[in-house]
């Protein structure tokens, strides 16, 4: 087994794969510092005033299928674009950690507000925060504080999704000015944004994937937006096409480097997960809300439904889910507000897992309400609705399983030395095809071969919780044979692989989320004795069982699989496009 | 015109209460606290009234530090500044009107606005005691005559209205039946009651702005106050659940069960 010895610190997950338990960076869990539990106690009150009048209104927009201006208007009145701008520029300065809760609080209530006010900070401004000049934040900060200016992000095209590197948009120097020309596509906020970050090519047409981000307004001659988009979720959060006409953009509006917009773009969208993350969370705590009340109010055969074991398998299931993703998305927030550098595998796990956790969360409570959850008068299909897309944007759940496991598998591949010839190269081009992969995939680390086992043990963990922590080792072991298997079955081949490559992610998503929920546990064990985390340490036992018995089974599936034979009943299917067995 | 108003911390009445099973208080994990909704209906006023006549607005509340969180809510509204009266443990109505007497006369200001009760123990009694206490005309359960959905609600008019000479307040009272407009001189204490006004919520910037807006420290101990209750709350418990409800066949059963079972006639 081989280990990592590069300059930078590896990531969390990285090392996993590696073998090794960096526990310190996890434990102990990371406690909200009392000044963000304060300003976010003040802010959550007062988004509760400003949204609990709106609860009607939230179905109506729904079906409406569009947000009233009045409504944005209030957001940018309460401030609700400002989350994340400094205080120097009329901004909260929110943290990941009191941005991530912000938008959980405002997901409880509507899907379309939060991406409204998510897409603008999370996303559509998130360049300039990130990459800006100082000359840029200080003509743009306080407009889009105010929310005068509200911000999208605009990369997706007609003929590009997750290849994102294949965008056709191009700009072209011009003197001290770039001409844009392009069509973007299904842009969140395009019809009430004037603040436009875009991505554009920069390099000819030959040279794939060398892309520059660039600050558009509304008010350059060239900008135009196309019909809001009737989708089936997040009816009311405006959705359109953006078109750029020979839009002169002044040279000084390029955001990063030119050349590095795929770069800007990644970092934008791994920087944005705490958001999305946070969302999840919400919705799932609606959920429980509405469903336990559902069950206690809902008689049948004499009893509330509540009674029944297959209605608790619903809400027990619905309880581990959400802690298990609080304590991963506060983890990844913790993260980020700590200055670590290596986060983008976590945050996708935090995202793939929330999203997914959320989706069967709705699946489950609407089952609850029975027919009722069928009813557009009651929440939960508009709920349901409007969650699906959580794993569609930002990076579909499937492209970000390959970049999951192909990030630590690059890393893994360089450090096989008798591999390292056969591997060399392969993750430099044809995983451009997966567009977000590249830039990550594209590292390359110093790794010696070796085995360093000092770290394959947790010695900081509540004794009450050390049985999992050795499952958490022992699983540990699992991953790193299997990331080493994987390789040296497949080799070069590996990106071909799909199959093989979302097994292996798939196990490092149940690691890292068993990971931060031990962590959690083990530390609210240490502050409030065993005693009073009872409920804490069932959560542990459900979802390490759950844990355990899905990556022994992904392990066994390495060798022990049916993916031949799926493929080639896919195939069969795709020559046919459809079905062979009919029974008359 | 300087105001000053009570931002009590209560339990949020959204939030589930339930009473420890030993009746010596109720389970504190996961409530949520907010200000007493009357006096959050005061510190409204109170800005309403501080814009229309230029003056401060002095937030005052007692307990732990806990209770900075409801001081910050109100500064973040709009409040001036914040004086804090800490303090562990039990209080009665009287040792509340007491600490309140001793902040008033530090604070000097020329009206005092408090919700007519807390919604926690309904008493009803601190801002009647203060006024007794400061020597002041009081005008308790303020209303008003507009609508909370009329114009004059919309632009945040306040309903208590200054006298031409300024020296006085014109207050209308919500009364059994109808309501009943009097006249006080200032100073005064006034409590508030629901129609009053509606809240404004905190805008973010507002909360940002609180953030250094001061919070002055005082003790009962500094203020002189004896807080040692006379009256304490020996226990509580919950109202018995309500028993399930039956369906009955028809009016005649009907009749027959409310006759030979509830005894109703
Ligand atoms: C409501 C909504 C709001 C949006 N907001 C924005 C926005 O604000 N800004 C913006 O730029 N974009 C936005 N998008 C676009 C969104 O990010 C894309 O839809 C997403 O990236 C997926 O791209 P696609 O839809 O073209 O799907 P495709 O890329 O065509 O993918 C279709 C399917 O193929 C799979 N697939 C594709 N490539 C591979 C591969 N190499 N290996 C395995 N599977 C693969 C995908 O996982 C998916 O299941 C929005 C979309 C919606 C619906």
């Amino acid at each position: 087994m081989a280990t990592p010895t590069e300059q930078k610190t590896p990531s969390f997950m990285t090392s996993m794969c590696f073998g090794t338990i960096e526990e310190e960076q996890i434990l102990p869990y990371p406690k909200t510092r009392p000044q963000d539990v304060e300003l976010l106690k003040n802010v959550i009150t007062s988004l509760d005033q400003l949204l609990k009048p709106h609860e009607k209104d939230f179905r109506a927009w729904d079906r409406a299928g569009e947000m009233p201006p009045s409504m944005i208007e209030e957001l940018k009145q309460f401030g609700m674009f400002s989350l994340i701008i400094p205080e120097s520029h009329g901004g909260m300065a929110m943290n990941a950690t009191c941005y991530s809760r912000t938008l959980q609080e405002m997901a409880k209530y509507d899907g379309s507000v939060a991406v409204t006010v998510g897409a603008h900070s999370s996303i559509g401004m998130r360049g300039l925060v990130l990459f800006g000049t100082d000359a840029q934040k200080q003509q743009y900060f306080a407009k889009l504080a105010s929310g005068e200016m509200i911000a999208a992000f605009c990369l997706t095209e007609p003929g590009s999704g997750s290849d994102a590197a294949s965008i056709k948009t191009t700009a072209v120097k011009d003197g001290d000015h770039w001409v844009l020309n392009g069509n973007k596509l299904w842009i969140t906020n395009g019809g009430i944004a004037s603040f436009f970050t875009v991505f554009a090519k920069t390099g000819g047409q030959a040279e794939r994937g060398n892309m520059t981000a660039f600050i558009v307004t509304k008010d350059m001659p060239g900008v135009s937006v196309g019909p809001h988009e009737d989708k089936m979720g997040l009816r009311a959060s405006s959705t359109t096409t953006v078109h750029f006409d020979n839009v002169r953009i002044p040279a000084a509006n390029v955001l990063g480097e030119v050349g590095k917009g795929f770069k800007v773009a990644m970092k934008i969208l791994n920087s944005g997960r705490s958001g999305l993350g946070g969302g999840t969370i919400g919705v799932m705590k609606k959920l429980l809300a509405l469903g336990t009340k559902q069950a206690k109010d809902r008689t049948q055969f004499g009893k509330p439904i509540a009674e029944f074991g297959l209605v608790k398998q619903k809400l027990g299931h619905l309880v581990v889910d959400c802690y298990a993703t609080e304590s991963t998305v506060n983890m990844l927030n913790h993260f980020v507000d700590s200055g670590v550098e290596e986060y983008a595998v976590e945050a996708a796990i935090a995202k793939v897992f929330g999203s997914e956790a959320m989706w069967r969360s709705c699946d489950e409570m609407l089952q609850v309400a029975g027919g009722n959850g069928y009813m557009c008068e009651f929440p939960y299909e508009r709920i349901m609705r409007d969650a699906r897309i959580n794993r569609i944007f930002e990076g579909t759940n499937d492209i970000l399983r390959l970049f999951i496991s192909l990030t630590v598998l690059n890393e893994v591949g360089s450090s096989l030395k008798e591999l390292s010839d056969s591997l060399k190269g392969i993750f430099d081009n044809p995983i451009k095809g997966f567009g977000v992969l590249s830039d990550y995939a594209r590292r390359r680390a110093a790794i010696a071969t070796g085995v360093k086992r000092e770290k394959s043990h947790f010695t900081k963990l509540h004794p009450a919780v050390q049985e999992k922590g050795t499952l958490v080792e022992e699983l540990t072991r699992d991953l790193a044979a299997a990331a080493d298997r994987i390789l040296r079955k497949h080799g070069k081949n590996i990106i071909g692989k799909q199959f093989a490559t979302k097994r292996l992610a798939d196990i490092m998503i149940d690691l890292f989320v068993l990971s931060c929920t031990l962590s959690r546990v083990s530390t609210a064990v240490q502050d409030k004795g065993a005693g009073n985390c009872t409920k804490e340490l069932e959560i542990l036992e459900v979802l390490s069982g759950q844990v355990r018995r899905r990556v022994k089974s992904n392990f066994n599936k390495i060798d022990d699989n049916d993916d031949e034979h799926i493929k080639s009943l896919a195939n069969h299917a795709l020559e046919l496009e459809g079905y062979a067995w009919d029974n008359i | 015109m300087k105001i000053l108003v009570t931002a009590k911390r209560v339990e949020d009445p959204e939030s589930k209460i339930k009473v420890k099973p030993d009746g010596s208080g109720i389970v504190p994990e996961g409530l949520k606290y907010k200000i007493n909704p009357f006096d959050e209906i005061a510190v409204e006023e109170a800005l309403r009234l501080s814009a229309a006549h230029t003056g401060d607005v002095v937030v005052v509340s007692i307990g732990t530090k806990d209770v900075h969180e409801q001081l910050r809510h109100a500064l973040a509204m709009g409040a001036t500044k914040a004086v804090w009266v800490n303090h562990t443990g039990a209080l009665d109505q009287l040792a509340i009107a007491r600490l309140l007497q001793k902040v008033v006369e530090k604070e000097k200001p020329d009206l005092v606005i408090l919700g007519k009760q807390s919604i926690d123990d309904d008493q009803n009694q601190v801002g009647q005691y203060l006024a007794e206490f400061l020597g002041w005309s009081q005008a308790t359960f303020a209303s008003k005559v507009e609508a909370l959905d009329s114009d004059a609600e919309k632009n945040k008019q306040p309903g208590l209205k200054l006298t031409a000479d300024k020296k006085g307040l014109t207050v209308v009272r919500e009364v059994d039946g109808g309501l009943s407009t009097l006249e006080c001189s200032l100073p005064a204490v006034v409590t508030t009651d629901l129609r009053l006004n509606q809240p404004r919520y905190a805008s973010l910037p507002g909360i940002m702005k609180a953030k250094s807006k001061p919070i002055e420290e005082l003790t009962p101990a500094a203020l002189a106050v004896d807080v040692a209750p006379k009256l304490t709350v020996t226990k509580l418990s919950s109202p018995p659940a309500r028993k399930a409800g039956i369906k009955v066949a028809d009016v005649p059963a009907l009749v027959e069960k409310l006759k030979n079972e509830a005894k109703a006639f």
